[in-house]
């Protein structure tokens, strides 16, 4: 600095800002106190220490077999780019079909065969995940479809009502105004 | 901007997206193009092409009609089936795309 701009009078808020400098970093620290709650919440889901998900949908029988159904978020499909919407489940199979179900298979609709099942749920057996993909022109009396493969070959198909799988998505495609 | 500056909004971006970045859902995508031929393009959302996948045409009877495989340029280019017909993009158990004969424009 030049004694030429030192002999210069500071400024009002110069003079504040360099007594109050300290304090008000201070507050700074307090910023990622406002975005805890939320990480939190975020961090017990993916545990989960919340449940299977954000909404359970209940047990479902498939065959001989059962799993346990739930909704990551309670909330619209996302968009993921040019793939379209998606939305996330939750899935845990039952004590005694974890050594018997080799696949769970997720799709919106009957399959059409078993290798066009839909998207598979992958993760441990207490706590599997699928991305399944919304089509915009998804009618509401839809069904979400489930498909498990054993290990001996056997395959098992069940259905619900989409509206009772996830009534956000619902909302969503109501709002969207059905697309052709 | 500084440099520091500059290294502070990269950290933001890089964290910004790097979930995006996860999700690799296959997609694709077909149009009828002049000739009876239809034009499938396979790729995964987060951005990545997909040479050499398996893109089956199957008929509604299920028996497959047209066993192919995505060329280099994740493109494949077949002649229009008189049966009716849908394309399966199989990336893999799980990794499938359906797309029905009613759901590819016409040019």
């Amino acid at each position: 600095m030049s004694l030429f701009a030192a002999e210069q009078p500071a400024s009002k808020l110069s003079r504040f800002w360099h007594k109050w400098r300290f304090h008000i970093n201070i507050l700074l620290l307090l910023v990622p106190l406002g975005f805890m709650p939320k990480y939190f919440a975020d961090a017990a889901l993916f545990r989960g220490d919340t449940g299977l998900g954000e909404r359970e949908i209940g047990e479902v029988q498939v065959g001989p077999w059962s799993l346990r159904l739930a909704e990551l978020r309670n909330e619209a499909p996302t968009l993921d780019g040019p793939a379209g919407h998606m939305k996330s489940f939750n899935a845990a199979l039952c004590d005694s079909c974890r050594d018997q179900v080799k696949a769970t298979y997720l799709r919106i609709g009957k399959p059409r065969s078993l290798r066009a099942a839909g998207v598979i749920f992958f993760g441990t057996p207490y706590r599997m995940g699928a991305m399944l993909p919304i089509p915009d022109k998804t009618k509401a009396d839809a069904e979400l479809w489930i498909t498990m493969e054993g290990w001996d070959g056997a395959m098992h198909q069940a259905s619900i009502p989409l509206s009772q799988a996830s009534p956000a998505t619902l909302a969503w495609l109501n709002k969207q105004g059905g697309k052709p | 901007m500084t440099l520091r500056s500059l290294n502070a909004a990269l950290l933001v971006l890089c964290a910004g997206f790097s979930a995006s970045a996860l999700a690799h859902n296959p997609m694709c995508e077909c149009k009828e193009i002049p000739g009876e031929q239809i034009q499938c393009t396979g790729g995964f959302s987060d951005g990545s092409g997909a040479p050499g996948v398996t893109l089956d045409v199957i008929g509604y009877d299920e028996t497959i009609l047209l066993p192919g495989k995505l060329g280099q340029d994740s493109t494949l280019t077949f002649k229009k089936p008189a049966a009716e017909f849908y394309v399966l993009f199989d990336a893999g158990p799980g990794h499938v795309v359906e797309i029905d004969q009613a759901d590819i424009e016409a040019p």
